[in-house]
C-alpha cells in the first residue's frame, strides 16, 4: 500500500478535497477503509470527544450478535433459505456499518449519553428540578390565580406550583430586561435611573 | 519498527491538523462578526427549546452614512421587535412603553458577541472546526465554541461558506444533550439595503433612558464567592422586579458569550429547598435560606446555577425590609 494513499485518506478526512473516485477507492478498501477509521479516532481523541466508554469493533459485534439470533424459521415461499437471508444481511451491515464507523461510534455515544443523562439526574436528587417553565406565551400576562377562600387546602398544593411558576417567570423576564440595560450601565454617565421604580416606563 | 514510525507519523500528522482547524475556526468566527457587521441581509429564523418554536424576521444593513441598522422581530404574539440605529437600540414590547439605550448591540436569542470581537472568549472557550455539512440549502462549515471548563455549555454554529453568516445554532452540553437551536429559515443578501430597513433610516426612535454608573454599581450586602473563571461583574443594583414589584438586589455577570444574574430578596418562606426550571438553555434556580431567597438565572448548566447559590454569603442584612413584599 502506497503512502499516497494514505495521505489521501488524510486529506479526505480533513475535508481537504472532495473526490468521489478517492471516496469509492476507500469504501471499497479495506485497510484504508480500517486508516479512515483510525484517523478520526485519533481526531477525536485530540479533540477530546470521545466517549467515556465506547466499542471500536461495533461492525463486529453487530454481525456476531446476528450470528447469535435464533433462527427464525418462517414458511418458505421463496427460494431463498433463511440461513441465506441472514449472510446476506449480515454482509450488508458489515459493508454499511465499515466506511461508517465514525457514526456506529456516534451512535453509540449518543445511547451512552442518554443512559448518562437519566444516571445525572437520579443522582442530583438534591436538587428538585421541577416541570418545564410554564412559558407564557410572548407577551401573555399568566392570569390572575383567584385566591379561594372557601377551600385553601384543596388548592394550596396547586396554589404553591403557580406560585413557583410565576416566580420562575417574573426572574426569567426581568433577567432579559437587565441584560438589555447592562450595555448602557458600562457607557452612559449620566444622572437618571431606570431602575429606581419612578424612572422605570410605566 | 515500521509500524511504530508510522504511528508518530500519524500523531504528528494530526497534531498539524488540530492547528489548522482552530486557526480556520478562529478566522470563520472573525468571518462571521465582518459580515454580521457589514453586509445588507433579510434572514428569518426559528428559536426552538421546550419543544416551542418561535419564529423571527431578522434586518441588517448599511446606510450610506456608514450606520448600521437593524431589526428583529418576533412573529408570533403580540409584537416585539428590537430596532438598532447606530449606538441607539429600542425595545418594543407588550410589557412597557417602547424605551432606547445607548448600546452597539442588539440583545435577541443570538449572542451579541458573534459581531462582536469573537477573540474576547478565547480564554475560556476553546473554538475547534469540525467538518462540513448542508444547512439552509448551503454549504455551511460548523463551528464548536467549546468550554475549557465543566461549568458552561458548549455553542455550534454553522456558517455559511459564501457568506460567512449564521446558517444555524445550537446550544449543547457537555454531554451532547441539545438544549435550544436556531434555525435560519431564509437568508437573502442584497447590495441595497431591504426596504424595512430604509424605512428604519428615517423612522424616529422612542427617547434614550440613560443611566448611571454609580446606580448600576452599587455595594450590596451579600457577595459570589464562586464563580466560574472569567465571568465578570457587569452591574450590581437594587431594583424592582418589573411583573411582581418585588424589591431585589441583583448582581449581573458574563463571561463574553453568556450571562447570568443573582439575586437576593427578602422571602416569605424561612425555608425552602432549591428547585429550578429549564427555559432551553436557561437555567432559574431559586432557593430560600434564613428568609432570604437566593435565585440564579443564566444560560449556565444547574449544577454550576447551584454551585453559584450556594457561594452566595450575606454580610449584614439587606437594606430592604420584610414588610415590603408585596
Amino acid at each position: 500500500m502506497s503512502e499516497s494513499k494514505f495521505e489521501t485518506v488524510s486529506s479526505l478526512v480533513d475535508n481537504y478535497q472532495q473526490n468521489d473516485a478517492a471516496f469509492d477507492e476507500l469504501v471499497n478498501d479495506s485497510e484504508l477503509s480500517d486508516t479512515w477509521d483510525r484517523y478520526h479516532l485519533i481526531g477525536d481523541v485530540m479533540r477530546n470527544d470521545i466517549p467515556e466508554t465506547f466499542q471500536l469493533d461495533l461492525a463486529g459485534s453487530i454481525a456476531n450478535a446476528i450470528e447469535q439470533e435464533p433462527t427464525v424459521l418462517a414458511p418458505a415461499n421463496t427460494s431463498d433459505s433463511p440461513r441465506n437471508y441472514i449472510e446476506e444481511l449480515k454482509a450488508k451491515v458489515i459493508q454499511f456499518a465499515k466506511p461508517f464507523g465514525q457514526v456506529a461510534i456516534a451512535a453509540s455515544a449518543a445511547g451512552l449519553m442518554v443512559l448518562g443523562v437519566q444516571q445525572n439526574v437520579a443522582n442530583n436528587d438534591v436538587i428538585t428540578p421541577s416541570q418545564t417553565v410554564q412559558t407564557i406565551p410572548f407577551g401573555g400576562v399568566a392570569d390572575p390565580v383567584s385566591y379561594n377562600v372557601n377551600q385553601p387546602n384543596r388548592n394550596s398544593k396547586q396554589q404553591a406550583y403557580v406560585e413557583q411558576q410565576r416566580r420562575f417567570q417574573a426572574l426569567l423576564s426581568d433577567h432579559q430586561q437587565q441584560i438589555r440595560l447592562k450595555s448602557v450601565a458600562t457607557k452612559s454617565e449620566s444622572t437618571a435611573d431606570i431602575n429606581q421604580d419612578e424612572d422605570l416606563p410605566k | 519498527m515500521m509500524l511504530f514510525i508510522r504511528f508518530i507519523l500519524l500523531i504528528s500528522i494530526s497534531f498539524s491538523a488540530k492547528g489548522v482547524e482552530n486557526i480556520q475556526a478562529h478566522e470563520s468566527l472573525e468571518r462571521l462578526s465582518k459580515s454580521l457587521q457589514q453586509l445588507n441581509f433579510s434572514t428569518s429564523f426559528v428559536v426552538v427549546k421546550n419543544n416551542q418554536a418561535e419564529p423571527y424576521h431578522w434586518f441588517h444593513g448599511v446606510s450610506d452614512n456608514n450606520v448600521e441598522l437593524e431589526i428583529l422581530s418576533l412573529l408570533n404574539g403580540p409584537r416585539r421587535d428590537i430596532l438598532r440605529k447606530g449606538e441607539v437600540v429600542s425595545y418594543i414590547e407588550p410589557e412597557l412603553p417602547p424605551y432606547s439605550v445607548i448600546s452597539h448591540q442588539i440583545s435577541g436569542p443570538i449572542p451579541a458577541v458573534f459581531s462582536q470581537d469573537i477573540n474576547s472568549l478565547s480564554s475560556s472557550y476553546d473554538f475547534i472546526s469540525v467538518g462540513r455539512s448542508r444547512v439552509l440549502g448551503r454549504p455551511a462549515q460548523l463551528i464548536r465554541i467549546e468550554s475549557k471548563d465543566q461549568h458552561r455549555f458548549g455553542h455550534w454554529l454553522w456558517l455559511d461558506q459564501t457568506t460567512g453568516l449564521l446558517l444555524k445554532l445550537a446550544i449543547i452540553t457537555k454531554k451532547g444533550q441539545l438544549l435550544e437551536q436556531v434555525q435560519f429559515t431564509h437568508l437573502d443578501i442584497t447590495d441595497e439595503p431591504s426596504e424595512s430597513i430604509k424605512q428604519l433610516q428615517s423612522a424616529e426612535l422612542p427617547h434614550v433612558i440613560e443611566l448611571s454608573k454609580s446606580h448600576q454599581n452599587k455595594q450590596l450586602s451579600w457577595q459570589v464567592n464562586w464563580l466560574p473563571e472569567s465571568f465578570k461583574r457587569l452591574k450590581a443594583n437594587r431594583h424592582r422586579i418589573n411583573s411582581n414589584k418585588q424589591p431585589v438586589e441583583f448582581m449581573l455577570y458574563s463571561d463574553g458569550l453568556v450571562e447570568f444574574s443573582v439575586y437576593v430578596s427578602a422571602s416569605i418562606d424561612k425555608q425552602r429547598a432549591v428547585e429550578y426550571v429549564m427555559d432551553g438553555a436557561t437555567v432559574v434556580l431559586n432557593q430560600a435560606v434564613n428568609g432570604y431567597e437566593v435565585s440564579v438565572v443564566g444560560k449556565i448548566p444547574a449544577l454550576t446555577a447551584k454551585k453559584i447559590a450556594n457561594s452566595v454569603v450575606l454580610h449584614k442584612k439587606p437594606l430592604f425590609s420584610k414588610n415590603t413584599q408585596p
